[in-house]
């Protein structure tokens, strides 16, 4: 799967990482049991510091998206049963973008329409 | 003999020199980034043909004076080696100022034109490149090490057979022009020599494993094909020269512990044939990596460029990038890879050796 980042973005490089990698299972292009690159030739290929990759791999560890293995790398872990905890996660980071959404204007149909069109898109490809 | 080596060397380095813009990496113009949109502009087409119109014609002038001063009146061996050297730094160094005077005409060039304004810079990889990388395993360097381990012994086991003065260097016609004492360490010197060039190699070929492969946002296909052939063309060639290096410094070794190995034409065709393989081995690797990234075609539709890179490249020669892991990345002007100089571990890959080397040679 092909990342693509964004120097000059308000996001940080090892979010953007993070996001797309997710996405990337999201949308199948890999598939839980792959590995991923290992810290320093990710960061070799991409041209950044090795502790960016490395905060990337972290983070998708703690949220249980992949399980690093020592000698044998990130590898993506296989899906797991929704937990209560996990769901209140996705609440917890969901909740404000909603919320703005909201205040800067958009209705509750645009709101819902515009979830199943990310679902969609996700989906579809 | 000498004068025919030396032409062949400076009229390779002239070809090498005159097409180089022709055979680096698209993106990059005299060592300067161009946004893939402004490629094809004019100026620049200009400027690579003047540049190589130039090297070419100065090159055919200095060669043809080279070769009318041999030829007119009977010249010694040494003195034609000498002027060869010279000559070959000459041409050097003019396609070096050629290059330097296009690399800032292209730096202000593309101030001027505003090229790198309002294209959203990105990086970019992707994570199943590794797995198409076709490098040589490092496990192919055993056999050539392994066949010098196997020298040393013979040379120990056959100290006796060995002369005293040992030689240490020799003439392009074959002959040992140069000799020092016999001693257990002048014996296994040569031997010695070619041990850390070996593990050199092998350093060189890890460190080239381990960098990066770096694609193009832009020109995803081109970028991946260039990289890939410069990773196992690179690969190859530096494994073929080492064989050959292994084969050539054996041969003088036993040569010396057995002088009649040597007769006849053997001891020049051998020489000569390492340079043949060098010569016609760089002239394959750089036709074969320099037109993988021109066959395949892109069209860019957003409004994006790769990051530029310029700053981290001292007159677009030298690259100082702290925050790039890699040890080595592909050269900007020329076919090849050059040193991050920016991460210690690729000077000490390159410079130890080269220490050692220097010690064993003048100990």
């Amino acid at each position: 799967m092909i990342i693509r980042i964004e120097t000059e973005s308000d996001i940080p490089i090892y979010t953007q990482l993070t996001n797309q990698i997710i996405e990337g299972i999201a949308r199948g292009e890999i598939v839980p049991g792959d590995s991923l690159p290992s810290v320093r030739s990710f960061a070799a290929d991409l041209g950044v510091n090795m502790h960016t990759v490395n905060k990337s791999y972290h983070e998708l560890e703690k949220k249980g998206i992949i399980n690093i293995v020592p000698k044998s790398g990130a590898i993506i872990a296989p899906t797991n049963k929704m937990t209560e905890e996990k769901k209140q996660q996705i609440v917890t980071e969901l909740k404000p973008v909603v919320a703005e959404a909201l205040v800067l204007g958009m209705s509750q149909e645009e709101v819902q329409g515009l979830v199943s069109s990310i679902l969609e898109d996700i989906k579809m490809s | 003999m000498s004068f025919l080596i030396f032409f062949i060397i400076t009229l390779f380095i002239a070809v090498i020199q005159t097409v180089i813009p022709y055979l680096v990496n698209r993106a990059v113009v005299f060592g300067v980034m161009i946004p893939v949109q402004f490629i094809e502009d004019e100026t620049i087409k200009k400027y690579r043909k003047r540049y190589t119109i130039c090297v070419g014609l100065l090159s055919i002038v200095i060669l043809g004076i080279y070769l009318g001063w041999v030829f007119s009146q009977e010249r010694l061996d040494n003195q034609i080696a000498l002027v060869g050297v010279v000559i070959e730094f000459a041409l050097i160094l003019i396609s070096l100022s050629f290059y330097l005077y296009y690399h800032g005409k292209t730096k202000q060039l593309k101030q001027q034109n505003r090229w790198a304004e309002n294209l959203k810079p990105m990086k970019v990889t992707d994570l199943s490149v590794r797995k198409q990388d076709e490098m040589l395993p490092w496990y192919a360097y055993v056999l050539p090490i392994l066949s010098t381990i196997g020298l040393l012994i013979y040379t120990l086991m056959n100290y006796d057979l060995l002369p005293d003065p040992i030689p240490t260097h020799w003439g392009p016609s074959g002959e040992a022009d140069a000799f020092t004492a016999k001693t257990p360490f002048s014996a296994m010197q040569l031997t010695l020599l070619l041990f850390t060039m070996q593990f050199m190699f092998l350093g060189i070929h890890i460190a080239t494993k381990k960098s990066g492969i770096k694609l193009s946002a832009t020109a995803l296909e081109a970028s991946r094909n260039r990289q890939l052939s410069l990773r196992k063309y690179s690969s190859w060639f530096l494994y073929i020269v080492l064989l050959g290096i292994t084969m050539l410094m054996s041969f003088l070794q036993l040569m010396t512990i057995h002088p009649e190995i040597g007769d006849g034409s053997v001891k020049i065709i051998i020489p000569f044939g390492f340079l043949l393989l060098v010569l016609v081995g760089t002239l394959i690797f750089a036709v074969k990596v320099g037109r993988s990234d021109k066959e395949v075609g892109s069209t860019v539709k957003a409004q994006i460029m790769d990051l530029d890179e310029d700053q981290y490249w001292k007159g677009g020669m030298f690259y100082f990038n702290k925050n790039d892991p890699s040890i080595f990345v592909e050269k900007r002007f020329g076919v090849g890879w050059t040193l991050n100089l920016a991460n210690p571990l690729g000077l000490l890959i390159i410079i130890v050796p080269l220490i050692i080397i220097i010690l064993i040679a003048f100990l």
